[in-house]
């Protein structure tokens, strides 16, 4: 259904060196009209750079950028339709808060009733409506943010850019713009693309998340997709906490660790295929040791609030990190349960093509 | 296409810059150099150099000059750095650097002029030598009255990057010292002054440099009983006309210049407190 | 025992304060004294001022120091600016540590070296000694400071705002106009000022390169100070701190203009 809307942005085969250095290896991304995704990745992974060559503000070393099905390689930044809200907001100093976000629209020459009235809508919108007078430096760190927000929303953009807009912001105030973030886009009905490294940020709010690592896109996919069925190690481990454990696929539906085999959800693999095993924390449950699918024993645990973060170890020596609402003894066994469909099998260096489709093929059978 | 043009404009408003740097940087100094080699009628000669280091007049004049330099620039250190250090425990030190920094701003030659009429027979100096019962002194064209002027001219661009590396000392290693059970004086030998060491010299360099060239001092105030390097160049380029041996004289400048520059690190004479030349 | 050790501080601070002052304050006090010497005040005149404004010559001279300080700096500031936002570009390491050295050079070196190089250079070229001459010359050693006080602010300035802007729809000229150089003001005015000072206060490159017919102010003290007292000069003196103090002010200001700024662009960038 959605393969049939022409994207608003495409990368293909996108590849950008420095040198021998290379940024970006063979992006390929579509973005659709009016849905908020995010480029998530440990920095340095190339993230930002994708989100520069769609601005405009570096070019491609092969591949082709693409707006509404135009290839824009050689469209310089001025003329692209994409407005950016960047890392440190680049609010013009010598500017105050109207002038920052009269600036596109004056350099555009838009008659200045009409100016007038954008910015203020503008300001409004993200909840400044009075403070078009104030200079950059006497407002705050998060208001700052919104003027940059404002500036660029002004322009009416098909795509709004966001370069780690929230990580500069204390941890309270980012909650809350993430709330705003979210709730604007909805309204606005925009496409967002989003830059951070911070994975809850891209949980709460995106419509898709693309891993990003080494300059490769790893998995594209729903929260819900990339949290519940990590392609491999590194989304596992980047995307909440895991524990990730060697095992053995003995046919498919069955999967063995730690010496005992369990019945699980997965298929498509090769019979006895080396394979890696994510449990999540929360989907662990602890019983008595008789009781337990796996008998671990405590090695320590620490009150996190809502829940005790409790680290056991099994007998093959691999650490298990359960979250459980009640303490546990350290130094004793406990039982651990879980549900087949809590088990997630990985394929070690499963592309993502091939995970789809494996994927589809058991999930319709 | 695009980085193409974005090079093309970015040389079109450098070429004034660089310009600059080859014709008043580069090509001045390299004339200097290749006058050096022409005697007084024009013909290509080593002679003065060898005229410089065969004679006891240049070489005397040139060490001359260097133990003056020494003794202004001494006295400047000695008056300016308990002034920084002072200034620095002051309620308001930016408003006390801005008070020592404003005579700069008052042209040099008033400031050498005004104490010719200090220093004049029947000045105000000397009233004062009368006043607490001594005899009057000749002053005025005397080695001490050109120490004493340089010194005070000098002071401000001794003061500035003096307090500069003070006012930047963390005040914890003051105190971690005391903790330490140091004294005053242990503190201030062992801890303040090797972490202010950088601001002394950048402030040695500051004058050091100017007080081996300055000559108008040595004639409106010295009474040419100092030479220094300085006025001999001047001398020779404007009043005998032997270019030859005062750009002889200017390479050997330069290369005290870059000797200095090299024991107290670096380039960073009078940028700050931005004032005279 | 430290109230009193502070009393002895401030009493030395006070001490330099009056030794750095006095001789300026001397000299303008004399200034307005009858009779021909600085040794004893004779009574209050106008007389010095009345002669001074009444010395053609010399007000030519200082209408001729004036335009050459004015022209010189502004052409120094053009030129310097220019550098400094290309020297700011260069990618290179060396290429940038190199065009920095060069730009120093005339920052260390000593007036009497500058002085005799150019007249050297000048005369190579057949430049006739002058007004022409001396003009070079300010802007010359005026250029270097002017880089220095305007590199930082290019340098401070984030990557981002330009991006911002070219994103906002601006072209490349546009990029100068609106926001490399609204943004980097404050330095390009204090390299003005800088460049205004140094051209006023030079005497010994002037002096070099001058030739017969041309003088500046500091040039005609000097000769007028050889010759001994003549207290016009202390009226000149007078006029000239006036300036100074004008000077003085401008630049305070400036400074605090750009502080403010830079307040504001460090708190955005932080925060």
């Amino acid at each position: 259904m959605a393969a049939n809307i022409q994207p608003i942005v495409r990368l293909k085969n996108v590849c950008k060196s420095y040198g021998d250095h290379q940024i970006l290896k063979n992006i390929n991304l579509e973005l659709e009209a009016g849905k908020f995704y995010t480029l998530l990745g440990p920095s340095g992974c190339g993230k930002t750079t994708i989100l520069r060559t769609i601005a405009g503000f570096t070019d491609v070393t092969a591949g082709d950028v693409e707006f509404d099905g135009q290839v824009v390689n050689d469209l310089p930044a001025n003329q692209r339709q994409v407005n950016t809200v960047f890392q440190d907001y680049a609010l013009f100093p010598h500017l105050n808060v109207a002038e920052n976000v009269a600036f596109g629209l004056k350099l555009n020459k838009v008659p200045k009733a009409e100016i007038d009235k954008r910015v203020a809508e503008a300001l409004a919108m993200v909840q400044l409506a009075d403070f078009g007078d104030r200079e950059i430096s006497e407002i705050s760190g998060g208001q700052q943010q919104r003027v940059a927000i404002a500036r660029a929303l002004v322009m009416r953009p098909k795509v709004l850019l966001l370069d780690e807009p929230l990580s500069a912001l204390d941890a309270k105030l980012r909650k809350d713009m993430q709330y705003e973030l979210r709730e604007l886009q909805q309204s606005l009905g925009i496409t967002f693309l989003f830059v951070t490294h911070d994975q809850e940020e891209a949980l709460a709010m995106s419509d898709e998340i693309f891993v990003m690592r080494e300059g490769e896109i790893l998995q594209g996919g729903s929260p819900v997709d990339i949290y519940d069925e990590p392609i491999n190690h590194f989304v596992a481990n980047f995307i909440g906490e895991s524990n990730i454990i060697p095992g053995k696929m003995i046919q498919d539906f069955e999967v063995e660790f730690v010496g005992k085999s369990f019945e699980c959800a997965d298929a498509g693999m090769r019979p006895n295929e080396a394979i890696e095993v994510v449990l999540r924390p929360e989907d662990l449950d602890i019983v008595a040791a008789a009781q337990g699918k796996l008998v671990v024993t405590v090695d320590s645990q620490l009150f996190r609030g809502n829940y005790f973060e409790i680290v056991a170890y099994d007998t093959d020596g691999n650490e298990w990190l359960v979250h459980s609402t009640n303490p546990a003894d350290e130094g004793e066994p406990i039982g651990l349960t879980f549900d087949p469909q809590d088990i997630h099998v990985m394929r070690l260096n499963e592309t993502e093509a091939a995970f789809d489709a494996r994927l589809e093929k058991y999930e319709d059978d | 296409m695009q980085r193409k043009q974005r090079l093309s404009r970015q040389t079109a408003y450098f070429i004034p810059y660089v310009l600059w740097i080859g014709l008043f940087v580069i090509a001045p100094v390299i004339l200097l150099v290749y006058q050096s080699f022409f005697d007084i009628n024009g013909h290509f000669t080593l002679g003065n150099y060898q005229t410089y280091f065969s004679s006891n007049t240049y070489l005397m004049m040139t060490l001359n000059s260097v133990w003056y330099a020494f003794l202004i620039t001494l006295a400047t250190l000695v008056i300016s750095y308990p002034t920084a250090y002072v200034l620095n425990a002051t309620k308001h030190p930016q408003l006390w650097l801005l008070l020592i920094i404003m005579p700069t701003w008052i042209n040099l030659l008033l400031k050498a002029y005004a104490f010719i009429g200090i220093f004049s027979q029947a000045g105000i100096a000397n009233q004062f030598l009368q006043f607490i019962g001594l005899a009057p002194q000749q002053i005025l064209f005397t080695k001490f009255s050109f120490i004493f002027v340089a010194a005070y001219i000098q002071i401000p661009f001794m003061v500035l990057p003096i307090y500069n590396s003070i006012s930047e000392l963390n005040p914890s290693y003051v105190n971690a010292s005391k903790d330490l059970g140091a004294t005053s004086w242990q503190t201030f030998s062992k801890v303040i002054f090797p972490l202010t060491l950088p601001g002394v010299k950048a402030g040695v360099q500051a004058v050091f440099i100017p007080s081996l060239s300055l000559f108008m001092l040595t004639r409106l105030i010295g009474g040419n009983k100092v030479i220094t390097l300085g006025t001999a160049i001047e001398e020779h380029f404007l009043t005998t006309m032997n270019w030859g041996m005062g750009s002889t004289i200017g390479v050997i400048l330069i290369i005290a210049m870059v000797i200095i520059m090299s024991l107290t690190g670096g380039s960073k004479r009078r940028t700050k407190r931005g004032l005279t030349k | 025992m430290s109230i009193r050790n502070f009393k002895w501080r401030n009493l030395y601070l006070w001490f330099v304060f009056i030794v750095l002052y006095a001789p300026i304050i001397f000299l303008i006090v004399y200034s307005f004294s009858k009779g021909e010497t600085m040794n004893n005040f004779h009574g209050f005149t106008w007389a010095h001022y009345q002669d001074l404004f009444a010395d053609s010559r010399l007000i030519a001279i200082f209408l001729d120091t004036l335009l050459v300080a004015l022209l010189s700096s502004i052409l120094a500031t053009i030129v310097g600016t220019l550098g400094a936002l290309g020297i700011s570009q260069t990618t290179r390491a060396i290429t940038k540590n190199t065009l920095l050295s060069l730009n120093n050079i005339l920052m260390v070196s000593p007036d009497v070296i500058i002085g005799a190089s150019f007249l050297i250079f000048f005369t190579a070229l057949k430049i006739p000694l002058g007004f022409g001459s001396v003009l070079l010359s300010h802007i010359a050693f005026s250029i270097p400071i002017v880089v220095l006080m305007v590199l930082p602010k290019v340098q401070e300035m984030s990557r981002s705002l330009l991006d911002a802007a070219a994103d906002l729809g601006a072209n490349s000229w546009q990029l100068l106009s609106q926001v490399t150089i609204p943004y980097i003001m404050p330095g390009i005015l204090s390299g003005f000022f800088m460049a205004l000072t140094y051209s006023l206060d030079d005497f010994a490159v002037t002096f070099f390169v001058t030739g017969n017919g041309f003088s500046t102010l500091s040039v005609e003290i000097y000769s007028r100070a050889r010759q001994g007292i003549n207290l016009e000069i202390n009226a000149l003196s007078g006029l000239m701190f006036l300036m100074a103090l004008i000077l003085v002010i401008g630049y305070y200001f400036i400074n605090q203009y750009s502080s403010r700024h830079r307040h504001a662009s460090t708190r955005g960038r932080r925060k």
